[in-house]
């Protein structure tokens, strides 16, 4: 069949409104995610009653299919009595599952830096939290860069998801094209190549904050 | 306590539907899987052959899939490939294929990974015995990939058994339509997403156990050094 490239060009500024929505959610469901992630990674190693939770938590996030914790938050919400924008669900949704996922990133960088540094910063009279800021952090980086470049894509494309709860995000505006236009080898087409542009992109940003980190991290 | 599941009645037939859902989601998967391992076999013997645009098609692949959601992949093989080609599919074909194709692109990277385990000396023993490349494959290269890489499978097939929920996007009656149709005729949302819930963190922690427990034997059962 013949490609109609007028559907592909009326269809990309529409898609790129929906990526517009797409990339809002990821922006603030990310960071918001990290710092669940952190404050999970530290509670998992303490030895109070936040361990467990914090390692109930990641397993939640990891045996659980995404879709399912969409439905659950989109149409229980309400049933607790709380309301929630759609928005407002996927930014949440995509913290806590982001959150569950950089914990167990930020679990394993912490076991890559030598347990001896601890001891010995310990030992020089260093508080836990001065050892945890200025000798342990500026060495993850290394460590968490790569995997958090693939979770940041991974967050990215799973957000596709939301367009079940019509949040107007990329999917969803392409679900609404073809809905209109049956014109389903250009739009999804289309649809498509945006996904995998925007992921090769920041695959790109991860690779590149990689070198800078490695250069800077050989340096001191 | 069953008060709270069971309001009216109307949880019990979606009990049923669990059933035969939860079926459909591991019968899928399964599928879906296997399928999805011959491809990542296929592709792999194509992304280290000689011919460099066959490698480089085996990375566009890779990349492609990689790089878009598979909720995409599902609206691709259930709605584009038929208009593309001029057929009809049904949604569960539609379904596994997606997955298939999904999880091949994933299993290639863990075969080549564990294929860059084994040392050079072994193929040229193999070769020096007078074996020839297809006896050097079936009997000395593939059984060590494969078995080095049944953690990391183990683990990509949960992650497909996640993936497998979206085939509800195209109506296929897995677990998740179940629970969303439920939701429609029940208007119980919270009970039936929270035992769906369930069902999937059984069924995907008894995998990640079953994952962690053949890691360990792997790694013992492999020779120190690799």
């Amino acid at each position: 069949m013949a490609i109609d490239f007028s559907i592909v060009r009326e269809a990309i500024p529409v898609l790129l409104e929906g990526l517009r929505v797409t990339a809002l959610v990821s922006v603030i469901g990310v960071p918001l995610g990290v710092v669940i992630g952190i404050v999970a990674a530290y509670s998992a190693q303490s030895r109070s009653i936040l361990r467990p939770i914090a390692l109930g938590y990641v397993e939640l996030v990891r045996n659980i299919p995404y879709l399912i914790l969409v439905y659950l938050s989109f149409f229980g919400l309400p049933k607790l009595g709380v309301s929630a924008s759609a928005m407002t669900v996927a930014v949440g949704c995509t913290a806590f599952y982001t959150g569950g996922y950089f914990c167990e990133i930020l679990r394993a960088a912490l076991r890559s830096v030598a347990r001896g540094q601890t001891h010995a910063s310990l030992s020089l009279g260093m508080t836990y939290w001065q050892t945890q800021w200025h000798i342990i952090a500026p060495q993850l980086f290394g460590f968490l860069i790569p995997p958090t470049t693939s979770l940041v894509i991974m967050m990215f494309k799973d957000s596709a998801i939301f367009s079940v709860m019509s949040l107007p995000e990329m999917t969803y505006q392409s679900n609404l094209l073809t809905a209109n236009t049956f014109a389903y080898v250009e739009v999804l087409g289309t649809t498509a190549l945006i996904y995998w542009v925007s992921s090769v992109l920041l695959a790109g940003v991860g690779r590149r904050l990689e070198t800078v980190v490695g250069r800077r991290t050989r340096h001191a | 306590m069953f008060d709270w599941l069971d309001m009216g009645g109307v949880i019990a037939p979606f009990l049923e539907g669990v059933v035969s859902g939860t079926a459909i989601t591991v019968a899928a998967s399964a599928g879906a899987f296997v399928i999805g391992l011959a491809l990542g076999i296929v592709l792999l013997l194509a992304r280290i052959s000689p011919f460099g645009p066959l490698r480089a098609l085996v990375v566009l692949w890779v990349s492609l899939i990689r790089g878009t959601p598979a909720l995409i992949h599902m609206l691709i093989a259930y709605y584009m490939v038929p208009a593309l080609f001029d057929i009809s599919i049904s949604p569960i074909t539609a379904g596994v294929a997606a997955l298939a194709c999904n999880t091949s692109a994933y299993i290639v990277e863990i075969l080549r990974g564990a294929l860059g385990t084994i040392s050079y000396g072994q193929r040229a023993a193999a070769y020096a015995m007078g074996m020839r490349p297809t006896q050097v494959w079936t009997h000395v290269l593939l059984p060590q990939v494969i078995y080095r890489a049944i953690p990391p499978l183990t683990s990509e097939f949960t992650i497909l058994l996640k993936a497998s929920s979206l085939m509800s996007i195209i109506a296929v009656p897995e677990l998740a339509t179940v629970a969303r149709n439920a939701t429609l005729q029940t208007d119980l949302p919270l009970q039936v997403f929270a035992i769906t819930a369930a069902v999937y963190f059984v069924l995907l922690f008894c995998i990640s156990a079953a994952s962690r427990v053949c890691e360990r034997r792997v790694s013992r059962m492999l020779p120190h050094g690799h």
